[in-house]
């Protein structure tokens, strides 16, 4: 997974109603850069049966026994 | 027994009422005139209802305690971050938007407590939206740690941590969503427990992430943040996320011993980048719990980075949402920190944002298989005590940003998988400025964290170390 580009960025803050100034889509870029770079390596690995539920269901394996 | 009754923990003196060593009002009262000394340096309090508490104290003077757990608290009084709504009272959630916001509801874990017989002293300040580590606040000015007026308290919960510390209150929400629990409690050297997510209901307190969003208590010692949670947690219809299962007696876990139970020390991450006196804490804390019979062990985790950077998509993602109509109608009300910090999320595609959902299923799988033979792990809160309020300021220092960064390296992880953490004093640098540690669980198991907070703190002094007005 890449981290977005500042022209990338405006394009998506323009299509969620919420515009955005190329200085701010550059700062933006700099901010979540890190985030995307982080999950890269989990990042389109997933298993196709995988929900988000599994974590409540692991969660709560003993709790609700 | 302390004259002071403000300098009592919430345990000792909700027993002081009960048996009529100490009036209500004489508590009240005492609260009060610590928060007229301290409140011009620390700017902890949102609102000060001294009028109402009073009334409320005497009300509670003239109605007998039943002694029995339906009034836990009666008469005690307690002021909290002002994000839970009660019905008829402002609640601005530390932001100009909503300055003048009536609540028309009452939040279930505040209402659980009013139940409890407490009353209240007031509301209390915290980051804008709770979306902030540190404690600044551009529209109602920033908390100052009492340790070190200069200094930041943590944040979000900014006010929880500050007047806590300072005795203007015996014990205080916050919420925990990235650190903010965790971080005030470290920096103002005060006990804080981040819940496992669905220990306590959710309803009635400001949003800021649906998935990550948690309710705790921060006091003065674990005792009592295990007699708020036994009244706070389990189910509630208004909030499906709280879970259905039974409440553990977490009042009754703070007194067993820790011999023989087996605490992780991680190997790598939470040790790595660690200022030296924080380092010298954690292995004064380690030894201490091999004191008491505990066994300490060398844990490996799986890589924390991932975990940080998922919770971030997360956060991000779900914050921008609950605000989006703000950030279309009203940007100009938001604070410049917080307005950034909610744009980030609008540049994250929907696809990465449901795949870090997705994987927390595994993750959390991944950290119980890797914890399995240890009863809890501790770890540093964060890698350094307080910075200054100055250098750790956005719009004033250029290295504000990498400073803010590493504050809430150690706590986001933990959000992400959901679970408890207990941050409690661990020690003080040789600048006076407090050291907390976490004791990090398995999901639902805060009656392990507090039997070994409640240990450590019979073995320690640090929680009893009151702030000196300058």
């Amino acid at each position: 997974m890449t981290r977005p580009s500042p022209k990338e960025i405006k394009a998506m803050a323009d299509v969620a109603g919420v515009p955005v100034s190329a200085e701010v889509a550059t700062r933006i870029a700099n901010s979540i850069g890190p985030a995307f770079e982080g999950f890269a390596a989990v990042a389109g690995t997933l298993p196709f049966d995988l929900e988000p539920a599994a974590f409540a269901v692991i969660q709560t394996a003993k709790v609700l026994k | 027994m302390s004259a002071e009754p403000a300098l009592l923990s919430l345990t000792e003196v909700a027993q002081a009422i009960a048996q009529r060593r100490f009036s209500s009002r004489e508590v009240t009262q005492s609260c009060l005139e610590r928060i007229a000394q301290w409140q011009p340096r620390l700017n902890a309090f949102m609102a000060i209802e001294a009028e109402a508490a009073l009334a409320a104290a005497d009300a509670a003077d003239r109605a007998p305690a039943k002694g029995n757990v339906g009034v836990a608290l009666h008469g005690v009084p307690l002021a909290h971050k002002d994000m839970y709504y009660e019905a008829g009272k402002v609640v601005t959630c530390g932001s100009k938007i909503r300055r003048d916001f009536v609540a028309t509801t009452t939040s279930t874990a505040l209402q659980r407590l009013k139940d409890a017989g407490a009353i209240r002293l007031g509301s209390l300040q915290m980051a804008e939206f709770a979306y902030g580590p540190t404690g600044h606040n551009s529209h109602y000015g920033a908390v100052h740690n009492p340790f070190a007026p200069d200094h930041i308290t943590g944040g979000s919960s900014s006010g929880s941590g500050s007047a806590v510390a300072a005795r203007l209150t015996f014990a205080a929400l916050g919420s925990d969503t990235g650190g903010s629990i965790r971080m005030p409690a470290h920096f103002c050297g005060v006990t804080g427990l981040k819940t496992t997510y669905g220990r306590i209901s959710r309803a009635g307190a400001m949003p800021l992430s649906q998935s990550l969003d948690t309710v705790g208590p921060l006091a003065r010692t674990a005792e009592d943040c295990a007699l708020l949670l036994g009244l706070m947690a389990g189910a509630d219809p208004e909030d499906p996320s709280a879970i259905a299962g039974p409440v553990p007696d977490y009042a009754a876990a703070t007194r067993e011993p820790i011999r023989g139970l087996s605490i992780g020390v991680p190997t790598a991450f939470y040790v790595d980048d660690l200022d030296s006196e924080v380092a010298q804490i954690l292995d004064d804390t380690t030894a201490v719990l091999k004191r008491e019979g505990a066994n300490v062990v060398a844990v490996e985790l799986p890589d924390q980075r991932q975990l940080t950077a998922a919770c971030q998509l997360v956060l991000a993602v779900e914050a921008a949402a609950f605000h989006k109509r703000w950030l279309i109608e009203r940007p100009g009300d938001y604070g410049p920190q917080v307005l950034m910090r909610l744009q980030n999320g609008l540049a994250i595609p929907g696809v990465s944002y449901l795949e870090a959902m997705r994987w927390r299923g595994p993750a959390l799988s991944a950290h119980l298989a890797a914890v399995a033979g240890v009863d809890a792990v501790i770890a540093p809160v964060a890698p350094v005590a307080a910075p200054t309020i100055a250098e750790s300021d956005v719009g004033n220092s250029p290295d504000a940003e990498a400073v803010i960064q590493r504050l809430t390296r150690f706590t986001r992880p933990i959000n992400y998988l959901g679970l408890p953490s207990l941050a409690l004093p661990a020690g003080f640098t040789r600048g006076g400025l407090p050291v907390g540690m976490q004791l990090i669980g398995r999901s639902f198991d805060e009656a392990m964290l507090l039997r070994i907070g409640a240990a450590l703190q019979r073995a320690t002094n640090f929680h009893k170390q009151v702030p000196k007005p300058a």
